[in-house]
């Protein structure tokens, strides 16, 4: 049937009109009032108010509505999505960290491509190393190479460089690196003097070591440190070495701690003969507080009586000679001193007792410290004396760290050819000619060899940030060789290394030839010296401070802020003095209005150096008339977070006496502890080795109180029903105050972990730091309670005195974060409840709903929450890393970033907690003890914290908490924390 | 009729008769504001608008502009907060506990008082809101019905127990106050030309309810006072109480105190009545109330300022003895420190200004002065707040660990705050002379043949 159905739009089109027929050839009903607009002329126009009126409202609103767009925020997805990286899952890689100053072997976890936080790789870290993941997110760091400090090409650079660099015929062309234990640079240094002509390798350290190196090279015939096995020593005796803190490479406190371990009843004897209180001698047995001039003396004084077998005309020193005439064989003497003679007597003391290859050995030395002050002095003649064509720079930074940096800067102008390789355009950089910036460890390639049979691997973790190249690279470049990866791998796999397992492992070994040593020769007596100076001259001793080090990553907000273990200060160095040479010197400290501490002000003179305007800070266990002064501030040429903190210190290095000159005006120190004794509390419970021995649960006393039923614990006296804490898990924190060394290293972890800002000087100055776990530190007081009322002190003097720490105290350091109490005052108070607790035993916050009372900091015994003052993220008066778009890639997207207003704490680690709940969920599988860690725990070198689930019966955490060295803190109050502490032994037998 | 003895003293002076009660009660809001007025308000307006522009730094930039730390994290904010509270409590307990107690001479004071009460909380009730962190989320604390989620408010918490005790607090002040003004109101309506100010009319005839004076309406008028100030009485007690337990319930040394809810009802009533007294010597120059506001009326209050000041003696005594008697080191420490560690000026200050000072009044003399009144009234304002900042900051800054213990020290901030509620409390008070009957002339007019000077002849 034929289709006779018709469509039609309407009548008009169906009586076909001829309207619409001409209506559909216009696109527009009526004829648009183009010419009113357009037209030049307004008046004649014949817009109405009305209609004018419309179109300003239409315009306004549009434009209105036109700026209104969100910001945009750029994420670009992957078109080719790496196998390995599934987004919200890290990874992590193993790699090596070695910054010219600290090296260790380390795990790098990494979100979405970037990393975020350095874990241990079996060995120990530090503050520094674990700090060091906000170093490379520096936006200081160069971005480019610069030639005359303007920014260049690559190509351009480096044809120049080579270019230059072969028309050297006659002079010499120096490498001038920080101690170099990597054997791929070794030999790539190697080629480069089969190019070149004249290549000489200059090793500098900047705090230099020269002493033991080269009193081992006389004595043994190698040049080289000798390795320390700590836990194998009963006694332990240090001059002055910090070895616990920052000396040599502070990588001993693992082992110092596994021979310092109660419970199998091994506990070295160890003894600190210091002038400064470091961390060393905070944690030592026994302390003996000496002059710098004194420690030769008794070196000498140690070897004649132990050579000899009389007692030793020191009587401070026969308790020491006993013990080490005991333990020959298992003794450890250690000295900081770089001079050669007073190592040359340590050697032969350690000789005498057997001590090599027992408990330290030549034969498997350490390459960590090599520098060569001689050379490099010798070079600074070179230079002047135009004798150098070429100077190559490799993470040093000479015009800043060496004691004669002027003379240096001053003969670096004479030199014809100058190249850096440092990350910044610090002081030597700036002064050079060329700037070939070198990558983060985080972005390189490399390999390192720091003792015997201890290899170590370096892979980037992250493609470079700035238009940077490594070090290794550049010079291949000027070798016209391959890249650094193929160069690296190839000479590993022609040694026999299974690459792709090294570079999983982080680390390999390939057996070692022992070292060939001489053996030592007889001391010559006349190294031995009895002169003391017994003048009121002050001495200097020169430290490094656990956070800034040699100030190689001083430009690091998290290192700046780090409160000093010992003095609890941060964003400055002083001078240390102690209270009865500060009261002679009419030197003060004092507390302001908001409590923060204020010092006097010297100038420091040393023949012809004169440091202007340092603050004193008095400093319990100082030596009488001596100062400590620490290395690493005073940076200028550095970033925004170091320039112009603290003074610079380099220039006294070889100082032995400084005169110190009253001045003027006040200093502003920034400290987080303020109050230093116990005040007579318990606090940190305390035993000796024989007593624990004798009653494991000795000096771990609970209050009792009378009640009808007898005499009853605190936490036997609520009256309010407990929280079932049985059943599923119950997650506890145990801390050992007798491994706890107090290196802070846990706290820069916590930084990293949980985005805790940097809150900078005056912020810290006002009591309001931010880290979420803090180390306090008590030093004991001369009064105590027996005393007081043996001679009928009163009460208010008692309480006085108590302030008072002793001249030589013993110190203690406890962390504390938040103790997640299971009757927590900080919950009941909160209006909102914004703080509450968990069924695994733990305290929440809840920041979206904290409007901020501050009620729950308030009724916190511990004082550990803490309060968003002011917005600390995206601030500019907070211009640190949160206020950077490079710094900001350190934030671990897993914990929010708090907002102002809102109180914050420690959560256990709880995003840890939950990705291992969901991960043994998925496995189908019980959470494993030993994956459950915060990053406390896995951070700690010594162990010292372990975390846990109580309620497994198998976990490490259940045995501590039943340990009879097990208390909680404050436990007369009954909060009833999952966090506890186990008793600090001292052995003092 | 009343009967009053002829030996009491006159609480009216004068010989005044019914209409001068309303003319001179009337003046103030019927005439001119004089000069005295008008230099006292701009200066209060001045401070009231830095106290203002302070609040507004606060709240833009973060609590961090004050001088809190992580140790002391609260200072002046909760000890204005609770010197605020503290001095309303007078008004209430002169309207309600003595009505109850039917004292006549409450009656010239009873008006200003409660409205030194509503303006003194509306002060106190500024402080827990700007000290919140994220103020703009401060309707949180109350048991909104929300789509938030399960979330509640936490009734375990002595901050929440505030918001009711304050809010509760404060409209019946609000109520209790009003009840009473509306017979004062409608005098005033009758009193105003309606050709010459007819808003003014209304606007008075709106707030007078249409009060007639009605037998009925007195009746009525008279059963809601006595309800009124049955329901008021109570609360005389309770604020305060749980105000305390924000202390009281915490586990800090100095905090932690069974003998809080009295001892703090004790200190607000003593300082309630110091700042009454404060106001009303300046008031009944400034308005002529000279003839209502007697000597006799202030020496009563002065009376009672030494029963509660000698009262809060003993609670602050009874604090050290406890202290000493627990045998805990925490709770010795905490009591010693105050009075020897580094605040001991303000214990000195509390001491002297709380009990020591008011010990004056024993002295007839001193008891009988306008000046001596005036300027000790003043020593036991200061002294009160004192007390209220020794209990904060002194038990906070040193508590159980040592290592925290650090010192507070306040921002200009923090005193342009304070003194800007000072400013906008004095704001208040000068506007209410200016547009309320200061005195309760009716209720006043119900005594005047009892206890009128001419009456006592």
């Amino acid at each position: 049937m034929k289709n006779n159905k018709k469509y039609w739009k309407g009548l008009a089109q169906l009586d076909n009109n001829p309207d619409i027929e001409k209506l559909a050839h216009n696109e527009f009903a009526e004829e648009l009032p183009l010419d009113d607009f357009l037209s030049d002329d307004l008046s004649s126009t014949n817009t109405s108010r009305r209609d004018f009126l419309k179109f300003l409202g239409f315009t306004t609103a549009a434009a209105t509505l036109a700026s209104c767009e969100a910001p945009i925020v750029k994420s670009i997805p992957y078109l080719i999505k790496p196998d390995e990286i599934i987004p919200g899952v890290a990874n992590y890689y193993a790699t090596t960290i070695y910054d010219g100053r600290d090296y260790a072997s380390v795990l790098v976890k990494n979100r979405e491509g970037h990393p975020i936080k350095i874990e241990n790789n079996k060995t120990c870290t530090n503050a520094r190393v674990q700090a060091s993941v906000l170093s490379l997110y520096d936006s200081a760091r160069l971005k480019t190479p610069l030639k005359n400090g303007v920014e260049a090409e690559w190509s351009l650079v480096d044809s120049d460089i080579k270019d230059r660099l072969s028309k050297i015929k006659d002079k010499k062309i120096i490498l001038l690196t920080a101690t170099i234990f990597s054997p791929s640079i070794t030999s790539l240094l190697d080629n480069l003097s089969k190019k070149y002509k004249n290549v000489e390798h200059i090793m500098h350290d900047a705090v230099p070591y020269d002493g033991i190196l080269n009193a081992n090279e006389e004595s043994f015939g190698l040049r080289a440190i000798p390795s320390y096995y700590f836990s194998k020593a009963n006694v332990i005796v240090s001059f002055g070495a910090d070895f616990i803190g920052n000396w040599l490479n502070n990588d001993y406190s693992t082992d110092y701690i596994s021979g310092r371990n109660p419970k199998k009843g091994i506990m070295s004897k160890h003894y600190q003969i210091e002038t400064n209180l470091s961390l060393s001698g905070s944690n030592a047995d026994k302390r003996i507080v000496i002059k710098p001039s004194e420690q030769k003396v008794l070196l000498s004084d140690l070897y004649s009586s132990l050579s000899s077998g009389s007692g030793p005309k020191d009587n401070r020193l026969s308790e020491i000679v006993k013990k080490l005439k005991a333990n020959k064989g298992s003794s450890i003497i250690i000295c900081d001193s770089n001079d050669i003679k007073t190592q040359l007597i340590v050697n032969a003391i350690n000789s005498i007792l057997g001590n090599y290859d027992q408990t330290m050995s030549m034969t498997m030395p350490s390459y960590i410290r090599q520098g060569n002050t001689a050379k490099v002095n010798n070079l600074i003649k070179e230079m002047n004396n135009n004798e150098i064509g070429a100077l190559i720079t490799y993470k040093v930074n000479p015009a800043y760290n060496l004691h004669n940096a002027k003379d240096f800067s001053s003969a670096l102008s004479k030199v014809p050819l100058t190249i850096s390789t440092s990350l910044y355009n610090d002081e030597t950089a700036s002064l050079m000619e060329y700037v070939c910036p070198d990558n983060h460890n985080l972005e390189s390639w490399g390999d390192a060899h720091p003792s015997y049979n201890t290899y170590s691997l370096m892979q980037p973790t992250i493609a470079p940030l700035f238009n940077t190249r490594q070090f290794e690279d550049t010079l291949l470049k000027w070798l016209d060789g391959s890249d650094y990866n193929s160069f690296l791998s190839d000479f590993w796999r022609k040694r026999g290394v299974n690459w792709e397992k090294a570079v999983h492992d982080g680390f390999f070994n390939i057996k070692d030839r022992k070292s060939q040593v001489t053996s030592i020769a007889k001391l010559n007596k006349n190294v031995l010296s009895s002169e003391i100076n017994n003048t009121n001259k002050i001495e200097l001793a020169i430290y490094e401070k656990i956070g800034i080090g040699d100030g190689t990553q001083a430009n690091n907000p998290w290192l700046q802020e780090l409160p000093d273990p010992i003095s609890r200060a941060c964003w400055d160095n002083y001078i240390t003095i102690s209270a009865v040479t500060a009261k002679n010197l009419n030197l003060k400290n004092w507390n302001v209005a908001n409590g923060a501490l204020n010092g006097s002000l010297v100038n420091v003179t040393s023949d012809d150096v004169i440091i202007k305007n340092v603050p004193v800070m008095i400093q319990p266990g100082q030596a009488n008339n001596t100062v400590g002064l620490s290395l690493g501030y005073g940076r200028m040429k550095s970033g925004k977070a170091a320039n112009g903190i603290g003074l610079n210190a380099f220039p006294l290095l070889n100082s032995k006496f400084v005169v110190l000159e009253n001045i003027e005006g006040e200093h502003e120190f920034a400290s987080t502890q303020l109050h230093h004794t116990m005040m007579g509390r318990d606090m940190v419970k305390e035993t000796s080795l024989a007593e624990y021995i004798n009653n494991p649960s000795s000096g771990n006393h609970t209050e009792t109180y009378p009640t009808w039923k007898g005499d009853l614990k605190a936490d036997e006296l609520t009256f309010y029903d407990q929280q079932d804490l049985k059943t599923g898990h119950f997650w506890n924190l145990s801390i050992d105050l007798t491994s706890c060394t107090g290196c802070a290293e846990c706290v820069i972890s916590c930084q990293a972990e949980n985005n805790i800002p940097v809150v900078g000087k005056q912020e810290i100055r006002n009591s309001r730091d931010m880290h979420w776990m803090r180390i306090d530190r008590y030093y004991s007081s001369d009064m105590t309670q027996e005393l007081a009322s043996k001679n009928d002190v009163s009460t208010i003097d008692m309480y006085k005195e108590m302030e008072e720490p002793s001249e030589n105290p013993e110190v203690v350091f406890q962390p504390v974060m938040c103790q997640h109490c299971n009757n927590a005052p900080c919950e009941n108070v909160c209006p909102v409840a914004a703080t509450t607790h968990s069924n695994e035993g733990l305290n929440q916050m809840t920041y979206n709903r904290c409007v901020g009372t501050r009620y729950c900091a308030n009724n916190c015994p511990y004082k550990v929450r803490r309060f968003n003052w002011f917005q600390y993220s995206d601030n500019d008066k907070f211009d640190f890393n949160m206020n950077d778009d490079y710094g900001k890639m350190v934030l671990n997207p897993d914990v929010v970033v708090r907002s102002r207003g809102v109180i914050e704490k420690c959560s256990m680690c709880i995003q840890k907690i939950q990705e291992l709940k969901l991960n043994a969920k998925k496995e189908g599988r019980p959470v494993l003890d030993e994956e459950a860690q915060t990053v406390c725990a896995s951070s700690c070198s010594t162990n010292a914290i372990v975390f846990g689930d109580s309620n497994n019966k198998e976990s490490e955490v259940y045995k501590l908490k039943n340990d009879e060295r097990a208390y909680d803190l404050l436990d007369h109050l009954n909060v009833d924390p999952s966090v506890f502490y186990q008793t600090k032994v001292r052995n003092k037998s | 009729m009343q009967k009053e003895s002829k030996i009491r003293d006159p609480l009216i002076l004068g010989n005044k008769t019914y209409h001068d009660i309303t003319r001179d009660i009337a003046r103030p809001v019927e005439g001119k504001a004089n000069k005295y007025w008008w230099i006292l308000f701009s200066l209060a307006a001045v401070l009231m608008l830095w106290g203002f522009a302070c609040m507004a730094y606060t709240i833009g930039t973060g609590i961090g502009a004050w001088g809190l730390n992580r140790t002391v994290n609260w200072a002046w904010d909760i000890t204005n907060f609770v010197w605020w509270i503290g001095i309303g409590h007078a008004g209430t307990l002169i309207s309600a506990v003595l009505l109850l107690f039917r004292q006549k001479w409450r009656m010239a004071i009873n008006r200003s008082a409660e409205a030194m009460t509503i303006f003194g909380v509306a002060q106190a009730a500024l402080f827990p809101l700007i000290h919140m962190g994220r103020p703009w989320l401060a309707y949180w604390v109350f048991p909104i019905p929300n789509q938030f989620g399960s979330l509640w408010v936490n009734f375990n918490s002595p901050l929440l127990w505030d918001v009711f005790a304050i809010s509760t607090y404060f409209s019946v002040s609000c109520v209790f106050w009003y009840i009473g003004l509306i017979p004062d109101f409608a005098m005033l309506r009758d009193r105003i030309d309606k050709k010459l100010s007819p808003m003014k009319k209304n606007l008075y005839g709106l707030m007078a309810f249409g009060w007639s004076g009605k037998a009925k309406h007195w009746q009525r008028f008279e059963e809601v006072c006595l309800v009124l100030a049955g329901l008021a009485t109570p609360l005389v007690f309770s604020v305060h109480s749980i105000v305390s337990m924000d202390f009281a319930t915490s586990i800090i040394p100095g905090w932690h105190t069974t003998i809080f809810p009295p001892y703090f009802v004790l200190g607000a009533l003593f300082s309630g009545f110091a700042m009454v007294e404060t106001l009303l010597i300046i008031m009944r120059k400034v308005v002529n109330m000279e003839a209502y506001i007697t000597i006799k009326h202030i020496e009563y209050m002065n009376v009672i300022i030494l029963f509660t000041g000698s009262l809060v003696g003993v609670a602050y005594i009874t604090e050290l003895f406890m202290a000493w008697y627990s045998g805990v080191e925490f709770e010795q420490y905490a009591f010693l420190n105050r009075a020897t560690g580094p605040y001991w000026w303000a214990y000195a200050s509390m001491m002297t200004c709380n009990v020591v000072i008011p010990q004056l009044y024993w002295i007839y003399k001193i008891r009988t002065s306008f000046v001596a009144t005036f300027i000790l009234s003043i020593f036991v304002n200061i002294g009160m707040w004192f007390e209220r900042f020794v209990i904060i900051v002194t038990s906070l800054h040193r508590d159980f660990l040592p290592s925290s213990w650090t010192m507070f020290s306040p921002t200009f901030i923090d005193i342009g705050i304070f003194v800007g509620t000072i400013g906008f409390f004095f704001v208040l008070f000068l506007l209410y002379a200016r547009a309320f009957p200061v005195i309760a002339q009716a209720e006043i007019k119900s005594i005047l043949k009892s206890s009128g000077s001419e009456y006592k002849k």
